[in-house]
C-alpha cells in the first residue's frame, strides 16, 4: 500500500509530485484542477487513509454554511433596501444575530472536532490530578484519537473562510470543488501556510499552464528546502535528542548549546518544509504565501512573530486579537484606562487581554501540554513588557546617548531576542514543564565548560565534522539571509545566467544534499515537527 | 524549437549529474573492504575478500542468520564453504544487492535465504535509497568525506580483507527464553509483503539462471517465528517451486535447548544453537550432493587457518 509520512520522502518526491505535476502538463485547463484536487485526496488518503473524511466533512460544512450565511446577507439587503430608513438599523441588528448565530456554529463545530481529538486526553488527564488531590474518587478514562493529517492547518482555514463571508470580505463560494481544492491543496495540506480564500482559492482554480520559469524556480526552492532539513536539522536531531532526553547528565553548557540547537533545527526543519511546500505550489505556478521571513534578524520578540511562522501569526491577528480588542467590553475598558492610566498605558491594558487570549491560544495549537501553555505565556510576557518599557528604553538610550539606528545596537537587539527565542525554544521542547524548568535551572547552576575541554560534546551525537557543516551551512544561509535583507533577488539573477552557471548551481545544491545530508546508517531524520500540530 | 532545446537541455543535464555522480562514487567508496577504510556491514562484505569461486553456500537474511549459522561449523564437519551475508534488520532489497555483489566473484551451489527478513517491510525510501546506492555508492559512502584523503581521489578500490568467521558473530551469552511452546499449530497464514514476494521470486529467478539451489530457511527463534508464519513462507515456497525448511518443527533433530542457546530470551541463538544448527546444515549439505569436501584441497588451506583460530577463540569462552 502506498503510503506516505512526510514531504521529504521518495513518495512524495519521486512518485506523487512528479505525478501531479505530470499528468497537470498534459491536461487541458478545465481537468488540470480535477487533477490538483484528485492528487491533493490521493495525498490525503495515503498520509491518513480513512481519516479523510473529516476533510471531506469540514468541506462540505464550510460549503453549506458559507451558502447559508449568504442567504441570510441576501435577504437582510433585499429587506432593507426595501424598509424605510428608521427601520434598516433595527433590520440590520436582527439579521446580523442570525449571522452571529450562525459563524458560532460553524466555529462551534470545527474547533469542537479539533478540541475533542486534539486535547480530550490533556483535559482528561489534568482533570483525574484535580479529583486526586480534592480526593474525589473518579478516574476519567483518558481517550486516545488518531489525528487526520493537517487538522490545525485546514480547521483554521476553514474558520477563517467562515468569518470572511460573514464580514463580507469574500462572497460565498457555490463551487465545491473549488472550496475543497483551496481546503486540500496538497503541498500545503500538511504543515501550512494557513492560506485565506481570498490568497490561493481563485488561482488554484485557474490552474494555469506549466511554465519553465515556474518550474525551474521551484525545483531551486524544493532543493533549498531539501538543503536546510536533511544537512542541518537532520544532522542535529541525534544531539538534541540525547540531551532533551537525558538531561539529567548534561551541564549547563551542554544544554545551552542544546537549546540553541534545537531552535535552529525547528527553523530549518519548517522553514525547509515551507521552502518544499511553496516550491512545490511554484512549480504548478501557484504563489503560497511566505511563511518565514528571516525571523532571526529580528529586533524583538514582536518582530519575531511578525517574521515566524507569519500565517499563523496573521491568522490569530484577524480572527481573535481584532475581534476581542474591537468588542464592546474592552473598548470600554480601553477608554476608562486611558482616563486613568494615560496614553501609552491606558490602551495597552486592553490590548494585554486580547493578547492573553492569542497567546494562550498559540500555546495550545502548539500542543496539548503545560509546557506549550508555558510557552505561550512567556512569548505574551515578553512581549507585553517590551511595550510597557519602551518609553523607559527610549528614556534610558537617550540619556546614555546611544543611537538606536547604530549598526552595534541592532546587533545587541538582534542577539537578545534570539536568546529569548532560545529560551522560549527550551521549554517548547523540553519533556514537559518541569523537565523545562530544570533544564532551564541547570544552565545556570550547573554551568561548566569540562565537555568542552575533555571534547566529550563532540560524542553527543555531533562530532567536530558535523559541526563544522553545520556551522558552514549555517553562514551560507545566513549570506542568502542578508542579500534577501536587501531585497536583492537572488534566484531571478541566477535565471539571468547562461546554462554553465545555472547547471552548476544545481548540481552543488544536489551534491551538497547528497555528500552532506545526514541520511543512511547512523542518523535519524527528524520527525515533521510541523506535523503533528 | 524551444522545446527541443529545453528537453535537451534535460537530457544534458541529468547526463552529467549522473557523470558527477559516478565520479563522486569513485571517491567515496571505500578502497578496501575493512571498516578502518570506511565500509559498511564489512563482516557480510568480507566475502568480497574471498578467492574467486571458492564460496559453496551463500547464507543471506537479517540477525538470525549471523547468530544461527557458523560457516566454521560446516567447513569442520563437511568441508564445504559457507560464507554468511547477513545484516542486522536486513530487507530484502538489500538482500537482493549482496546476493548480486556475491556472484559478482563467486558461484556458490546453495543459497539459504533465512526467511525472518521476508516478513521486514520496505520502505519506498529504503527500496529507492538501496538501489540508488547500488548503483552510485556515493549514497551509501557519503558520510566518508569526513576522512576522505588523497589515495581516495586517485586509487583503486582493492578488497582484501576476509573474515575469519565467515560472517558469523560469535555470541556465548545465554539469557532464556519464557516462551517454549511458540509452534501452535494453525491453518492461518501471515501476510507477506506483495514487493517481498517479488524479491523473493526474482531472488530464486536469478539462482536458477546461475545454476544455484535456493534454500528457504527459518532458522530456530521463539520470538520471531509462528506457526503462522511458517504457513505463509510455505505457501510462497509452493508458488515459487523452491525448497523450504522450518527449523523450527524440526528440534527432534536439531535439540535447541532454549534455557541454554539462546543469547536474548529466545530471539536470537548464541554460539551454543548456532552449532547445532549449522551441524544439522551440514548434514543436510551432505544430502544434497551437490557439493565437494574441500578440507584436503591445498588451494583452501586458509580456511583451515581460520578453523584454528575460530576454534581457539571458542576453547578460550
Amino acid at each position: 500500500m502506498f503510503s506516505l509520512t512526510s514531504y521529504f520522502s521518495v513518495e512524495y518526491l519521486v512518485v506523487l509530485l512528479p505525478l501531479s505535476v505530470g499528468l497537470y502538463a498534459v491536461l487541458p485547463q478545465k481537468l488540470r484542477r480535477v487533477s490538483l484536487l484528485l492528487s491533493s485526496y490521493v495525498f490525503f488518503w495515503a498520509v491518513s487513509g480513512k481519516l479523510i473524511a473529516y476533510l471531506l466533512f469540514s468541506t462540505l460544512s464550510i460549503h453549506h454554511i458559507g451558502l447559508w450565511l449568504s442567504s441570510i446577507q441576501r435577504d437582510c439587503d433585499s429587506l432593507v433596501a426595501a424598509s424605510p430608513k428608521e427601520k434598516r438599523k433595527e433590520i440590520k441588528a436582527q439579521y446580523l444575530k442570525k449571522q452571529r448565530f450562525v459563524v458560532a456554529f460553524a466555529v462551534m463545530v470545527h474547533i469542537g472536532i479539533l478540541l475533542v481529538l486534539k486535547y480530550t486526553p490533556f483535559f482528561a488527564g489534568n482533570l483525574n490530578t484535580l479529583f486526586q488531590v480534592f480526593r474525589i474518587p473518579v478516574t476519567l478514562a483518558i481517550p486516545s484519537f488518531v489525528l487526520p493529517i493537517g487538522i490545525s492547518f485546514y480547521t483554521m482555514q476553514a474558520v477563517a473562510y467562515i468569518f470572511d463571508v460573514y464580514r463580507r470580505k469574500i462572497p460565498a463560494d457555490r463551487n465545491l470543488l473549488r472550496l475543497a481544492l483551496f481546503m486540500g491543496f496538497f503541498p500545503q495540506i500538511m504543515e501550512g501556510p494557513i492560506c485565506r480564500y481570498s490568497e490561493t482559492a481563485e488561482q488554484l482554480w485557474e490552474a494555469p499552464k506549466l511554465r519553465y520559469q515556474n518550474v525551474t524556480f521551484g525545483v531551486q526552492r524544493i532543493l533549498f528546502g531539501m538543503m536546510k532539513k536533511i544537512i542541518i536539522a537532520d544532522r542535529l536531531n541525534l544531539f538534541i535528542k540525547n540531551v532533551f532526553s537525558g538531561y539529567e547528565s548534561y551541564d549547563g553548557f551542554v544544554i545551552a548549546v542544546s537549546a540553541v540547537c534545537y531552535t535552529i533545527q525547528l527553523y530549518m526543519d519548517f522553514s525547509g518544509t515551507m521552502d518544499l511546500v511553496i516550491g512545490s505550489g511554484q512549480i504548478f505556478g501557484m504563489k503560497l504565501p511566505e511563511n518565514f521571513q528571516r525571523p532571526f534578524f529580528s529586533k524583538t520578540i514582536s518582530e519575531f512573530w511578525k517574521r515566524w511562522h507569519i500565517t499563523l501569526g496573521a491568522w490569530f491577528k484577524d480572527y481573535i486579537f481584532y475581534p476581542l480588542s474591537m468588542s464592546k467590553p474592552l473598548k470600554k475598558l480601553t477608554s476608562r484606562a486611558r482616563k486613568r492610566l494615560g496614553n501609552h498605558f491606558g490602551p495597552l491594558l486592553a490590548g494585554a487581554i486580547a493578547l492573553f487570549c492569542v497567546w494562550l491560544c498559540n500555546g495550545l495549537w502548539h500542543g496539548s501540554g503545560w509546557n506549550y501553555i508555558f510557552f505561550g505565556m512567556y512569548h505574551f510576557g515578553l512581549i507585553l513588557a517590551g511595550s510597557m518599557v519602551e518609553p523607559l528604553v527610549v528614556w534610558v538610550t537617550r540619556k546614555l546617548h546611544i543611537e538606536r539606528s547604530s549598526f552595534p545596537y541592532r546587533c545587541f537587539q538582534i542577539v537578545r531576542t534570539g536568546i529569548l527565542v532560545c529560551i522560549g525554544e527550551l521549554f517548547f521542547r523540553a519533556p514537559g514543564l518541569r523537565a523545562g524548568l530544570s533544564m532551564f535551572k541547570r544552565i545556570f547552576t550547573d554551568f561548566s565548560l569540562a565537555s568542552v575541554q575533555d571534547q566529550s560534546i563532540f560524542t553527543l551525537g555531533m562530532d567536530k565534522h558535523d559541526c563544522l557543516i553545520v556551522l558552514l551551512m549555517l553562514i551560507f544561509i545566513f549570506i542568502i539571509g542578508v542579500l534577501k535583507e536587501r531585497n536583492i533577488q537572488i534566484r531571478e539573477r541566477i535565471a539571468a545566467k547562461n546554462v554553465v552557471v545555472r547547471f552548476a548551481v544545481y548540481y552543488a545544491l544536489i551534491l551538497s544534499i547528497v555528500i552532506f545530508g545526514a541520511y543512511g546508517s547512523g542518523y535519524v531524520p527528524v520527525d515533521p515537527i510541523y506535523a503533528g500540530f | 524549437m524551444i522545446y527541443a532545446k529545453r528537453i535537451l537541455a534535460f537530457f544534458l543535464f541529468a547526463v552529467f549529474l549522473m557523470a558527477i555522480l559516478l565520479a563522486a562514487s569513485f571517491v567515496f567508496m571505500p578502497k578496501n573492504n575493512m571498516s578502518e577504510f570506511g565500509m559498511e556491514e564489512a563482516q557480510a562484505n568480507g566475502i568480497l575478500g574471498e578467492k574467486e569461486n571458492t564460496i559453496d553456500v551463500l547464507v543471506l537474511g537479517d540477525s538470525e542468520s549471523y547468530s544461527a549459522i557458523t560457516p566454521m561449523q560446516i567447513w569442520k564437519d563437511a568441508g564445504y564453504t559457507a560464507y554468511v551475508c547477513g545484516t542486522s534488520a536486513q530487507s530484502l532489497n538489500y538482500t537482493s544487492v549482496l546476493l548480486h555483489r556475491a556472484f559478482e566473484k563467486q558461484q556458490p551451489k546453495v543459497v539459504i535465504l533465512e526467511t525472518n527478513a521476508i516478513y521486514r517491510k520496505i520502505s519506498s525510501n529504503q527500496a529507492v535509497g538501496t538501489e540508488l546506492a547500488n548503483y552510485f555508492s556515493v549514497f551509501q559512502y557519503h558520510n566518508r568525506w569526513k576522512s576522505l584523503g588523497l589515495h581516495d581521489f586517485t586509487g583503486k578500490a582493492k578488497f582484501t580483507w576476509t573474515d575469519d568467521y565467515k560472517g558469523y558473530r560469535y555470541r556465548t551469552k545465554v539469557d532464556p527464553a519464557r516462551q517454549k511452546e511458540y509452534m501452535k499449530p494453525t491453518d492461518k497464514a501471515a501476510d507477506i509483503p506483495n514487493l517481498n514476494i517479488q524479491y523473493v521470486r526474482e531472488m530464486k529467478q536469478f539462482c536458477d539462471e546461475n545454476g544455484s539451489r535456493l534454500v528457504l530457511v527459518s532458522t530456530p527463534s521463539t520470538v520471531n517465528w509462528n506457526f503462522q508464519r511458517h504457513n505463509g513462507i510455505q505457501k510462497l515456497a509452493n508458488d515459487i517451486g523452491c525448497e523450504y525448511m522450518d527449523l523450527n518443527l524440526m528440534n527432534d533433530r536439531i535439540q535447541i535447548d532454549w534455557s541454554k542457546d539462546t543469547r536474548d530470551k529466545g530471539d536470537h541463538l548464541n554460539h551454543f544453537g548456532a552449532v547445532k544448527v549449522s551441524r544439522f546444515l551440514s548434514e543436510y549439505l551432505k544430502e544434497t550432493g551437490l557439493l565437494t569436501d574441500h578440507r584436503e584441497d591445498p588451494a583452501y588451506a586458509k580456511w583451515n587457518d581460520s578453523l584454528k583460530k575460530y576454534e581457539t577463540a571458542v576453547e578460550k569462552a
